[in-house]
């Protein structure tokens, strides 16, 4: 800390701003939690007593499971593709040099900017104009394509920082390339790998926009909790899940971060 | 003896070049497949090359030549182009004395802070537009808080559906995630320069304006464009806190393809903000540099 940087009132405002913005951020995501709680159908001041019954509720509502259990299918099946695609693409970045590499990079970045209401329509048109039908695999095929910037943002750095000595010994000791990989740069870029698997799982099992053009009759958990929203009288469960899906997503999150750190710690080898 | 040396060493370059093939094709190809040639059907079907439906027509540049002679959806778009720049600097100026708290006010937990502003970024988006719909709604959070403390006598309506909730929506979601290009840029920033600067005789806002400032020039920038480019086919947030008059460009397109039914007409509205988009990274381009800014 240098004393140019700001004076003590300053640091003052400065802490007062900081604290703030928190409240600025994190009150709303109170605030939801608190009324999915409230014994009252709808969220106003003051509360009315406190209540489980929505959480409760919960289990005996299948369109809602049901959603739930399409979401998770439809989040596995393209984080896993997004993450060995995603693999395939950084060791090219990184291990391997190649004709229009930069152009590669670009559009493997390139669906970060897409507005996803684009993305949405070409794919619908896309899949009109092939004769495929909507589906849980539409809605999965467009997310591998939302997620691989992801994975790739994850792994190149992780992967680059991987001694290339280590593969080369390998190599030496006769090892083929695949086992090479397998025994060698796997392992260390697994936290990696672990990681960009929960984010890619995170942001398709939140995505609503490119899901709401491709989604078939099957709908995705994110399409549900939108069609319950015109009901007032259903908002207490949509809060109660809402709730739950806010605790998973955090927890999620913070175990990639977690596994990231690890990783760190793995190739610093403390 | 050389010409077998030879061969052998062709045979690996070969070698290692179908395996780089091997290796970038498959992910290439799905890029390709599902990504690139999606957006040539959009631009072929808002000229009429593609036509799928009985109202497209072949082979015209009637859509393109409507929507920019000053349609309804072009004043639409440029209202979206203000509430996204409105967005953008409102999400910097509440980050930035954030950021640089945390970058030269704190010592060793600023990483830890860091993670706690980012945080809300990570979590689902959509419960945190429900949020504000519970908040701003007529019956919600701030409008039964103010009648029920006699503040107000009748509901505030602006409140929600309105231009004001999707800019105050996108500002909380995209504040946390602005902090961490200026933070970047300010962490790594040479100490030693407000040191000389001091010791010159600067004073703290000159040293702020001359050195710091112009340092993080490069995160606000980067920060600036991540926000716009995202917003101006903002589409969700508008739907659920938006209403009839906070509606975006984005809305527009998915209610052309959706209940307006004119994909041809959608197409052009998607292409054209494509190449928004485009122009928007060619001019930031210099300062995005994706991959540094996220790999910490």
């Amino acid at each position: 800390m240098s004393d140019i940087a700001i004076s003590r009132p300053g640091l003052w405002g400065l802490r007062a701003l900081f604290a703030a913005t928190a409240i600025f951020l994190y009150a709303p995501i109170l605030i939801l939690v608190l009324f999915s709680f409230n014994r009252g159908t709808t969220a106003v001041f003051p509360i009315q007593g406190l209540t489980t019954d929505w959480y409760r509720q919960l289990f005996t509502n299948h369109d809602l499971i049901e959603s739930l259990r399409t979401s998770a299918l439809v989040a596995v099946l393209s984080s896993v593709t997004a993450v060995l695609l995603g693999v395939l693409m950084s060791l090219s970045l990184v291990r391997r040099r190649f004709l229009g590499k930069s152009v590669v990079t670009g559009v493997a970045l390139a669906p970060l900017v897409m507005p996803y209401v684009v993305l949405g329509i070409s794919l619908l048109i896309l899949f009109n104009a092939a004769g495929i039908p909507l589906s849980i695999f539409t809605v999965t095929i467009a997310h591998v394509v939302v997620t691989l910037p992801f994975t790739v943002l994850i792994l190149v750095p992780r992967l680059s920082r991987v001694d290339r000595s280590l593969e080369e010994a390998a190599q030496d000791l006769g090892a083929p390339p695949a086992r090479t990989f397998l025994a060698v740069t796997l392992p260390l870029i697994l936290p990696a790998v672990v990681s960009s698997f929960l984010i890619a799982f995170v942001v398709s099992f939140d995505e609503y926009v490119v899901a709401s053009f491709l989604v078939g009759d099957r709908a995705t958990y994110p399409i549900y909790l939108f069609s319950q929203l015109r009901f007032p009288n259903r908002l207490p469960q949509v809060l109660a899940v809402a709730t739950v899906m806010l605790v998973v997503s955090f927890v999620i999150v913070l175990l990639a971060e977690v596994s990231q750190r690890f990783g760190e710690q793995r190739l610093l080898g403390r | 003896m050389v010409r077998p040396a030879r061969s052998t060493i062709h045979q690996g370059s070969l070698r290692r070049g179908l395996a780089t093939l091997a290796l970038v094709l498959p992910p290439l190809g799905w890029l390709i497949l599902f990504f690139l040639a999606p957006i040539v059907l959009v631009g072929m079907y808002s000229v009429g090359g593609l036509t799928l439906y009985r109202n497209d027509v072949y082979l015209t540049l009637d859509a393109w030549s409507r929507f920019l002679d000053g349609s309804v959806y072009l004043a639409l778009f440029w209202k979206s182009v203000r509430m996204a720049l409105t967005v953008s600097v409102l999400a910097v100026l509440l980050a930035y004395p954030v950021a640089y708290y945390l970058a030269l006010c704190t010592k060793g937990r600023k990483y830890v802070l860091l993670l706690f502003i980012i945080t809300p970024f990570l979590t689902s988006y959509l419960l945190r537009l429900l949020a504000w719909r519970v908040i701003l709604g007529s019956h919600g959070v701030v409008n039964s808080f103010l009648l029920w403390s006699g503040m107000r006598r009748a509901p505030v309506e602006w409140l929600l559906h309105s231009p004001f909730a999707v800019i105050l929506v996108l500002t909380y979601v995209w504040v946390p995630f602005v902090c961490l290009p200026i933070f970047v840029t300010l962490d790594t920033m040479d100490r030693s320069l407000l040191e000389a600067a001091g010791d010159l005789g600067a004073s703290r806002w000159r040293t702020f304006w001359r050195v710091t400032f112009r340092m993080s020039t490069p995160g606000v920038l980067a920060a600036f464009a991540f926000v716009f480019i995202p917003t101006i086919g903002e589409f969700v947030t508008p739907l659920l806190v938006g209403g009839p008059k906070g509606f975006m460009f984005g809305n527009a397109i998915a209610d052309l393809f959706g209940p307006g039914f004119d994909w041809q007409t959608g197409s052009v509205l998607g292409v054209f903000l494509l190449l928004v988009v485009g122009v928007v990274i060619g001019i930031f381009a210099r300062s995005m540099r994706l991959s540094e800014v996220t790999s910490r």
